[in-house]
């Protein structure tokens, strides 16, 4: 005799509760109270179980489980599934040629192109021999301890996804700093994006995609990791001079041109202060996804994990920190470059 | 003086003066309101009705931000439009290239009027008609001082070649040979607005709109800036609009002289006009502190005389200053003065006249004897 029962016959709803009563699976609860000996377990008057869902359907059957919520979802996850599958799979499949792509490049190429080709990047971005030296010393140290092809991976993924961040996270800022309504609009999206806990993407993801596909991983990422960019672009452009933009428009700069001149290279400091932060979360992202397949540092992370093999784990952890010290510090260089250029009037 | 006075002094005497003596004005405004605020239409009905702008703002919650404005812009002269801070001066020059669109009202350049402008002509027109200073330079600070100043002809879509020759030499022409390689946070404020007036000059437009140029300047440097503006303006005869709130620089600069109070024209005309007879109050506390021996010319106080008198004491050009007039005289009151006119004399200057002009017309409780233009 359940405690709500007496309700619903007060309700006079006995009727319905039992129209169609067939006794789904029982609950864990059940079990267990069946397990311990079967016989009613009386409640006391002053401490009713709370009315939820399961308490409920244990005095009326109409009423459904918590079970019945969670599985109801699932099933309308899969029923959609396929339809939006015949969407997103081939939207998203240059995805993972990307990144089959850039890891098959970086992995397959010999050490002494790729290391001197990386020092050329950073040096390029950078300007400073310091930092090259800095980055050279740490890629030999990880290559010396074999984790070489491990950080070379994780790099390729951060590579792709950042530069992919860039592609849509910039002409998204840019959209959103010419229109209030957009941004209004997409503050809320960004924000959940920012807030949802990492591991929590990855499960609708994972229904989507198999997990075998690399774009599984790759679209985590950049969910992830593309809000600073697409944040900080529009806080860049909508921060844009408010004299310098009427003078365009006063020498008759066509949208383009202000847009192209003026306003994006005003904003590049503020641009590039979110593309470095998009890359260190990229970098934080590319561990977790080491859980849906990502190769790279994280799988030695995770190996440490469940195999209780600290030495690994710790190592490869270490790796990890010396690639987000190295990827901070050039973008950094490269953002200050950008800033001594463009210190105002 | 009565308000209806000063506003018939103000159509009558100046406008038509100044048009039959020239060809037709340069730009020409007509009735401009322009009003702030989520429904500036329904608020320009009541401004009709009369309600002034702090009633506007108090009741209605709109800003009167311009009221029935009639100004011409007379072709290669420079019109000085001063007002207090809030008065309307930005807002009324912004209307002429359209940064500002406004609630009522018609703008006409070269008789064509540019509020029918669709978003090309009015690119066209902002690029090689109308160039524009500005008060915080407002440079691209990105570009050096060689693209800045070549601004108009890069957006334009001339070539390299041509940019840099242009710009280059209108650079030379402010005095910043030199300097065309440097960014601009790497020159001082006068400099960097001198890389304004060079990037205004550049595009070879007839017009030129300055928005408080000098003011951001220090005192020397901007009496420097005005010598340098007159000094080109003497050579190119542009049509500059010219904004300010300080009656120095007003009255050093001006041809005509527009004066705004509160979104409306108080009073407009040549500058020595107002000078001697402000309309309003307001004016009258405006002039009332300047040097106004070093301002006034013979030609605004001398009088169609007798020029053949013989007592006269000698002559004197019909352009000099009272200053210059009491240094000739060695303080002698009682001569006068034959005034001459490119050679030939044109009227007599008394002594007491001149006198009494020195004292503003407020103190002396009625006007000197009106000769302006
Ligand atoms: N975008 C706007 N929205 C609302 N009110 C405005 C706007 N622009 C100007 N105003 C108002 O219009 C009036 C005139 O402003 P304006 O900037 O033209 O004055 P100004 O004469 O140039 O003053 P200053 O000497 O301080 O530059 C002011 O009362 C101002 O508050
Ligand atoms: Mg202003």
């Amino acid at each position: 005799m359940a405690f709500y029962t007496g309700l619903f016959d007060a309700l006079g709803l006995r009727g319905w509760c039992d129209a169609d009563a067939q006794d789904g699976p029982m609950t864990m609860a059940q079990l267990l109270a069946r397990s311990q000996g079967g016989g009613e377990v009386t409640v006391p008057w002053w401490n009713p179980p709370f009315p939820s869902l399961d308490a409920l359907h244990e005095a009326c059957n109409a009423i459904p489980r918590t079970r019945d919520l969670t599985s109801g979802l699932e099933q309308l996850f899969l029923d959609v599934r396929d339809g939006l599958r015949v969407v997103l799979d081939p939207l998203t499949q240059p995805l993972s040629w990307l990144l089959d792509g850039a890891l098959w490049l970086f992995v397959s190429s010999p050490w002494w192109i790729l290391i001197p080709l990386i020092m050329a990047l950073c040096y390029v971005v950078s300007r400073s021999v310091s930092l090259i030296l800095a980055v050279a010393a740490s890629i030999l140290l990880l290559a010396f301890i074999d984790h070489y092809d491990y950080a070379i991976q994780t790099l390729s993924i951060i590579f792709v996804c950042t530069a992919l961040c860039v592609v849509f996270g910039i002409p998204i800022g840019i959209a959103m700093s010419k229109s209030n309504r957009f941004q209004r609009g997409m503050l809320p999206v960004l924000d959940m994006l920012q807030t949802l806990p990492s591991f929590v993407y990855l499960i609708p993801l994972i229904f989507l995609f198999s997990v075998t596909e690399s774009k599984l991983y790759g679209i985590a990422i950049i969910l992830y990791a593309i809000v600073p960019v697409i944040r900080l672009t529009d806080l860049g452009i909508r921060l844009v001079d408010k004299d310098v933009i009427e003078a365009a428009n006063a020498f008759g700069m066509s949208g383009r041109q202000k847009l192209f001149q003026v306003e994006i290279p005003l904003a590049l400091p503020n641009i590039m202060a979110g593309v470095n932060q998009t890359i260190m979360m990229a970098l934080a992202m590319v561990v977790i996804a080491s859980l849906v397949s990502a190769p790279g540092l994280g799988v030695l992370v995770l190996r440490g994990i469940r195999n209780l093999e600290l030495g690994v784990g710790l190592v490869a952890g270490l790796g990890i920190v010396i690639l987000a010290v190295i990827l901070d510090r050039v973008s950094k260089a490269a953002l200050a470059r950008i800033n001594t250029s463009h210190s105002t009037g | 003086m009565t308000m209806t006075a000063a506003a018939s002094l103000a159509t009558t005497a100046d406008p038509d003066a100044e048009t039959s003596a020239r060809a037709t004005p340069k730009i020409s405004i007509r009735n401009l309101y322009k009003i702030f605020g989520e429904t500036p239409v329904e608020a320009l009905g009541h401004v009709r009705q009369g309600v002034g702008k702090v009633e506007l703002l108090e009741r209605f919650n709109h800003v009167l931000g311009l009221s029935d404005i009639n100004v011409d812009i007379a072709r290669g002269q420079i019109t000085v439009i001063m007002g207090l801070s809030g008065s309307g001066k930005s807002t009324l020059i912004r209307h002429l290239n359209r940064l500002i669109d406004p609630t009522a009202g018609e703008v006409r350049v070269d008789d064509e009027d540019i509020l029918t402008y669709g978003e090309q002509a009015l690119r066209r027109l902002r690029q090689k008609q109308m160039s524009m200073v500005f008060q915080k330079f407002a440079l691209l600070p990105h570009r050096t001082v060689m693209q800045n100043a070549g601004l108009s002809l890069h957006v334009g879509g001339e070539g390299q070649d041509v940019m840099e020759k242009e710009a280059r030499r209108w650079l030379d022409r402010v005095g910043l040979k030199g300097y065309e390689q440097h960014y601009p946070h790497q020159l001082s404020g006068g400099m960097q607005q001198r890389v304004g007036i060079a990037r205004a000059l550049t595009s070879n437009s007839e017009i030129m709109l300055m928005d408080e140029a000098f003011s951001a300047l220090d005192p020397l440097i901007r009496t420097d800036m005005q010598d340098l503006l007159l000094e080109l303006q003497q050579e190119l005869h542009k049509t500059i609009v010219f904004i300010t709130h300080d009656l120095d620089e007003a009255l050093k600069l001006a041809d005509h002289l527009v004066i705004l109070k509160d979104g409306y024209v108080v009073q407009q005309g040549e500058p020595q006009g107002i000078l001697l007879n402000p309309a309003d109050p307001y004016i009258e506390d405006f002039v009332s502190d300047i040097n106004r021996a070093r301002v006034l010319r013979v030609r605004s106080v001398m009088a169609p005389g007798d020029i053949t008198r013989a007592d006269l004491a000698g002559e004197i050009d019909h352009n000099a200053t009272l200053e210059d007039v009491i240094a000739a005289s060695g303080g002698e009151t009682t001569h006068s003065y034959r005034v001459m006119k490119e050679g030939r004399p044109v009227g007599v200057l008394r002594m007491a006249d001149l006198v009494k002009a020195l004292v503003p017309r407020a103190a002396s409780g009625q006007g000197p004897r009106t000769g302006a233009g």
